[in-house]
């Protein structure tokens, strides 16, 4: 009976929070509209984020959750995720830019068809480098994966720095200009529907920012979809414990690859989206900083927790984008000489620490990270850690 | 393949395998069989092979020499997911339950390689019908137990595969009395439902009430092997694991 009680009490708990979910997104597609009036509002209206800011930071969250899945899911240590960012982005740069000036190839695409180099249409450029950086991923992957823990970050964070430094210098690949070196590609085409072409519209801001409200919904879906799924449950085995996740007949490597490869695909789709926003691919922005920051947005919000990564992102991607700047010239109005953004990632290592004494599990934690942390869960020691015949950690009265 | 074996036939017939741990050769030619409906145990102290041999049939470790058949099938270098797939289930050392999972979730970890969902519930059922004490903890978190109901989720979780041969490693390590005599009778239960069991113990006087075979291990090798009431008559038996003399 109580157990048909808290089955009730949980379908209540869920309607609610998909009247909360549906009411977010309502409000995140009018945002456009209400955001004037928003920075019009005394005391908070300068804190008000601008549309072109949310693209932005739409973009940054999608690349969130998709770090997320190979972090918070199946936990997996990864400090090269850059480098699917960076992949996506020059996927873009290749099928939808002048770069190839010989080739004259045109699919689908809004420019006008004498225009040279090749041009995809640019949603199907996202798909396209969604799927080239899955590859990459997997390739990445296959040989990096049977490592652990530590290892396993300090391979990836040698990729993320490998896949920026190669297309920094791979202006020249036996004489073919395969990434504009430094320079980047640009332009890259603009999103479009029909024949409204976003970046010739004077609201390309909004534009492009509904598709990117559509973008996060569809990871959020996705990452919903796959928590729940086989491979989902497969993915919580392995973080909790591999040698039995391996005794119960899960494919390590397969399973693990997979987080990899879809994690590396959420990336590379919106690398691809963010350097059509931009209009292109610039070697600047590939970092070792931008897998860190993006790996704060994780732990941030809570590591696994989908709800947890939004909020996350949202946050630390709003301070990048305009928060800290925001911050620092009301503190220079106040007459202290002091601009945050020269700090920033000092604010987002302190904003890390303080959570860590206050929070370790996140805003938002995961369910079984919560466990972990809070009622003090823990696995049944090795045999060999113990002392030879000694009982395990629990008290003999308990049994 | 036929699924109607003889009822005395070889389910597992490892052949002289030579497992290595980098230079330190850790299986010097190891052979045993498990026939059907038998319960066999494989018992030796510590470091003497017993868990390495577990290790080669589950496709963890590979031999660098040998053969392992199951079923008729060699599965010496199959992988260990398909070694789960085709039917060989275990618990492992130290249990190793998931502990942020719930019981149930658990259970249902243990037939992951499983791709028949009807019979599903009547296995979860027939668990709680051998581990009643579960069926009361199946929404408890698994790291939150005792010792011996994790044991109990251990021996359920691998018997949710619907194994073809069931392998115990040490399921009575760490645990009261109590508990390693009820674990024990399960697994008599188990065994006379079907499921032959190779039982690897350190708790050699209870492995040789159960079983019906043994083989006694030493530094690599089958020192001793037999029926389980000569092995426990023996001498040295009885001086080595029994603590006589």
């Amino acid at each position: 009976m109580s157990e048909a009680l808290s089955r009730q009490v949980q379908r209540a708990r869920t309607d609610k929070s998909w009247w909360v979910a549906g009411a977010l997104i309502a409000l995140g597609l009018a945002y456009p509209f209400i955001v004037d009036p928003l920075r019009d509002l005394p005391l908070i209206g300068d804190f008000v984020p601008g549309v072109s800011s949310m693209v932005v930071m739409m973009i940054f969250t999608t690349m969130a959750l998709g770090l997320n899945v190979v972090v918070g899911y199946a936990g997996l240590l990864d400090l090269g995720y850059v480098a699917f960012y960076a992949a996506g982005a020059y996927v873009a740069g290749w099928l939808a830019s002048l770069h190839f000036e010989d080739i004259t190839f045109h699919l689908g695409s809004a420019v006008s068809g004498d225009l040279p180099g090749i041009h995809f249409n640019m949603w199907l450029v996202l798909v396209l480098a969604g799927c080239f950086t899955t590859l990459v991923g997997i390739v990445i992957g296959l040989p990096t994966l049977r490592l652990r823990g530590d290892y396993l970050a300090i391979v990836t964070l040698g990729f993320g720095e490998i896949v920026p430094q190669f297309v920094r210098n791979a202006d020249s690949v036996g004489g073919f200009d395969l990434t504009g070196g430094t320079f980047g590609i640009a332009p890259i085409d603009s999103l479009a529907i029909g024949g409204v072409v976003f970046r010739q519209e004077s609201n390309k801001d909004d534009l492009y920012y509904w598709a990117a409200i559509g973008l996060v919904l569809f990871t959020v879906f996705c990452c919903i979809r796959l928590r729940d799924s086989r491979l989902g449950r497969a993915w919580v085995a392995i973080r909790e414990d591999e040698t039995a996740a391996a005794a119960m007949g899960v494919p390590l490597m397969r399973t693990k690859t997979w987080s990899y490869a879809i994690g590396a695909f959420f990336g590379g789709v919106a690398g691809a989206f963010f350097a059509s926003y931009r209009a292109g691919a610039f070697p600047a922005d590939f970092f070792f900083q931008f897998s860190v920051f993006l790996l704060c947005m994780v732990i941030l919000g809570g590591m696994g927790s989908i709800w947890g990564v939004l909020a996350g992102a949202l946050i630390l991607s709003y301070l990048d984008r305009e928060g800290l700047s925001t911050i620092g010239s009301k503190i220079q109005e106040g007459g202290l000489d002091f601009d945050p953004t020269k700090y920033q990632f000092g604010i987002y290592g302190l904003i890390i620490v303080v959570m860590m004494l206050l929070r370790p599990t996140g805003l938002i934690p995961e369910r079984r990270h919560k466990i972990e942390l809070e009622e003090g869960v823990h696995d049944t020691p090795f045999y060999d850690v113990q002392t030879e015949g000694a009982m395990t950690d629990r008290d003999r009265s308990d049994d | 393949m036929t699924t109607t074996e003889q009822p005395a036939g070889p389910v597992l017939e490892i052949d002289d395998i030579h497992l290595y741990y980098g230079a330190i050769h850790a299986l010097k030619g190891v052979s045993l069989t498990v026939n059907q409906g038998e319960i066999v145990t494989l018992i030796g102290a510590n470091g003497a092979g017993k868990s390495s041999t577990l290790r080669a049939i589950n496709g963890i470790n590979r031999p660098r020499d040998g053969r392992i058949r199951f079923q008729g099938e060699d599965i010496t270098h199959r992988s260990a997911h398909r070694i789960v797939k085709g039917g060989i289930a275990q618990s492992p050392e130290g249990r190793r339950l998931f502990p942020r999972m719930s019981v149930t979730e658990n259970l249902e970890m243990g037939a992951f390689q499983r791709t028949d969902r009807a019979n599903f519930a009547e296995d979860m059922e027939r668990v709680f019908e051998l581990f009643p004490r579960l069926k009361e903890r199946r929404t408890q978190k698994a790291g939150t137990m005792s010792g011996g109901e994790q044991q109990m989720c251990a021996i359920g979780r691998a018997l949710m595969a619907r194994p073809k041969l069931l392998l115990l490693d040490e399921p009575s390590m760490g645990l009261a009395p109590i508990f390693v005599e009820r674990i024990f009778e399960t697994v008599v239960e188990v065994n006379k439902q079907g499921t032959p069991v190779l039982l690897v113990e350190q708790n050699a006087l209870m492995a040789l009430d159960v079983a019906g075979r043994g083989y006694v291990m030493e530094t690599g090798r089958i020192a001793l092997e037999g029926a389980a009431s000569e092995l426990k008559t023996n001498e040295q038996v009885r001086k080595t694991y029994l603590g006589e003399g």
